[in-house]
């Protein structure tokens, strides 16, 4: 075909096609949700308020602040979770929603006595039992849910693989990782720290495995994924992707860690660099999207 | 019974008569579009060529659209047109994201206030025909299904002039559009994808 390697945006052509409906505002949706649950679900383990109060805040109110700012009609946003039997996205919103009131109820259990003082020891502790249960499982599935429904997606190469959201999870708790290093220096025990700082180092590596692994798939996978790998590598996108994704977001934080991850300030540059890399990743993986050219064959009366 | 149509690639001229009559019996504001002519050149001069090929919603029997849409508001018909409830429609985009084929639009709140020629000075037409969407939902093309439900053909079908789409029951197997699969070996779009489209090119 004379134009097969084509981005033909929206005109009359055949050739590769932007995705062009999940925009900043989604990325910032999903970049929030995964930072909550990471957050959240690291804090729950290691018994620290302030993070489980942050991580929900942005997976309760940053998700559906930037989830409606992108929908067409927000006024009928519950609508959403009507079809969990067949959509990642209705399976979400309930999980976010499970998510949110059981992490806010085991919260206030663990700040406050708020279930055992209203139901009793005995009564109020099993609800404490199960708002720690519910919000564990809520919150894996709040991490995974986006990479699922990307996942689902087979338009394009770049989304359509079993490693989006494992993805989503690694990003998710790194990013957690991150942010409970900055919230909790000094009101967790130093070895907690220690650990924490070289847990964030192997999954930078895994972050780093995983985008590889991303990219590897979908240059392998269609032209189309071929097209996106190279818009992130070499296109447009090149400079913002190697530059933030992998050099501010995954290289520099582990090398700063590496070298100096006893101080709060190298841990405060790392905590903003893997942010910043994480939600320019989540804005890229979007934007790198490309439709496939409308048909694969050529067409005999191109031989005319 | 299952409705389908058939694109004739050595009929289609790109005259875009279809795009035309699809906006007009639509009401369709600017910048969607539910069917497009698509052109694509092959080789070099002298011995070039353009090809044009006709595209709408392939109206998939496993439709990836529908699967993930969290409202409901995407569902099949009996006859096989996959349908928009533009009452249930959210406008999240998780079945344009979903569907290989691009085939849908978002209706923009703007574009419907402020019409073609801008500034909200909307014509008689436009005034008469944007009544019918709401602002922020995604749509499609559903083969008209207001004129299919009369006995009438879909709009871009009646007025092409080459008679390069060709509409029917894909279930009667002496259809016109089942002929002409038959005879001429039809192929799907992006057939890899696995969605089963109910819209066959016949070249």
């Amino acid at each position: 075909m004379a134009n097969e390697n084509q981005i033909v945006g929206d005109t009359f052509k055949v050739g590769y096609r932007f995705q062009r409906y999940w925009d900043t505002s989604m990325a910032a949706a999903f970049f929030c949700c995964e930072l909550g649950a990471g957050l959240f679900l690291l804090s729950q383990y290691f018994d620290f308020a302030l993070g489980m109060l942050v991580g929900l805040l942005f997976a309760g109110v940053g998700k559906p602040y930037f989830h409606l700012a992108h929908m067409g009609v927000p006024s009928r946003a519950w609508r959403a979770m009507l079809r969990p039997d067949r959509s990642w996205i209705s399976r979400g919103l309930i999980g976010i929603m499970f998510f949110v009131g059981a992490g806010v109820a085991y919260l206030l259990e663990f700040q406050f006595g708020f279930l055992t003082g209203i139901f009793g020891e005995a009564t109020g502790g099993f609800f404490y039992q199960v708002a720690l249960v519910i919000s564990f499982a809520a919150g894996v599935l709040v991490m995974a849910y986006q990479g699922f429904a990307m996942a689902h997606s087979s338009s394009f190469a770049l989304w359509n693989t079993g490693l989006m959201p494992i993805s989503s999870i690694a990003y998710a708790v790194t990013a957690g990782l991150a942010s409970i290093l900055v919230l909790g220096w000094g009101a967790l025990a130093p070895e907690t720290s220690k650990m924490l700082v070289n847990f964030t180092l192997v999954m930078l590596l895994v972050d780093l495995c995983v985008v590889m692994s991303l990219l590897h798939g979908a240059f392998h996978g269609t032209t189309g994924g071929r097209q996106s790998v190279d818009l992130l590598l070499k296109g447009v996108y090149a400079t913002p992707f190697i530059g933030l994704v992998i050099a501010v977001g995954i290289a520099l934080p582990a090398l700063v860690l590496w070298l100096a991850g006893s101080s709060y300030a190298a841990v405060l540059l790392a905590a903003v660099s893997i942010l910043a890399g994480f939600f320019t990743y989540r804005v890229l993986v979007f934007k790198a999207a490309l439709y496939e050219p409308i048909i694969s064959f050529k067409p005999r009366t191109a031989n005319i | 019974m299952k409705r389908g149509m058939v694109f004739d690639l050595r009929r289609c001229i790109g005259c875009n008569a279809c795009v035309v009559a699809c906006k007009q019996e639509n009401s369709l504001p600017d910048g969607v579009f539910f069917t497009k002519t698509l052109s694509e050149e092959y080789g070099v001069y002298p011995a070039a060529n353009r090809v044009y090929i006709p595209t709408l919603c392939n109206h998939c029997e496993d439709a990836p659209c529908e699967k993930v849409c969290p409202s409901g508001a995407t569902y099949t018909r009996d006859d096989g047109i996959v349908m928009v409830d533009d009452a249930l429609c959210i406008g999240c985009g998780t079945c344009a994201v979903a569907c290989p084929y691009d085939q849908r639009s978002q209706m923009d709140a703007d574009n419907l206030k402020d019409g073609m020629y801008g500034g909200g000075n909307l014509t008689e037409f436009e005034k008469d025909g944007y009544g019918r969407w709401t602002p922020g939902t995604v749509t499609k093309c559903d083969f008209c299904s207001q004129r299919v439900d009369v006995g009438l053909e879909p709009a871009c079908v009646v007025t092409c002039p080459t008679d390069a789409r060709i509409f029917g029951d894909l279930d009667d197997p002496n259809s016109a559009p089942n002929k002409l699969i038959r005879e001429r070996g039809g192929q799907p779009a992006l057939a890899e994808k696995n969605t089963k489209p109910k819209v066959y090119y016949v070249d």
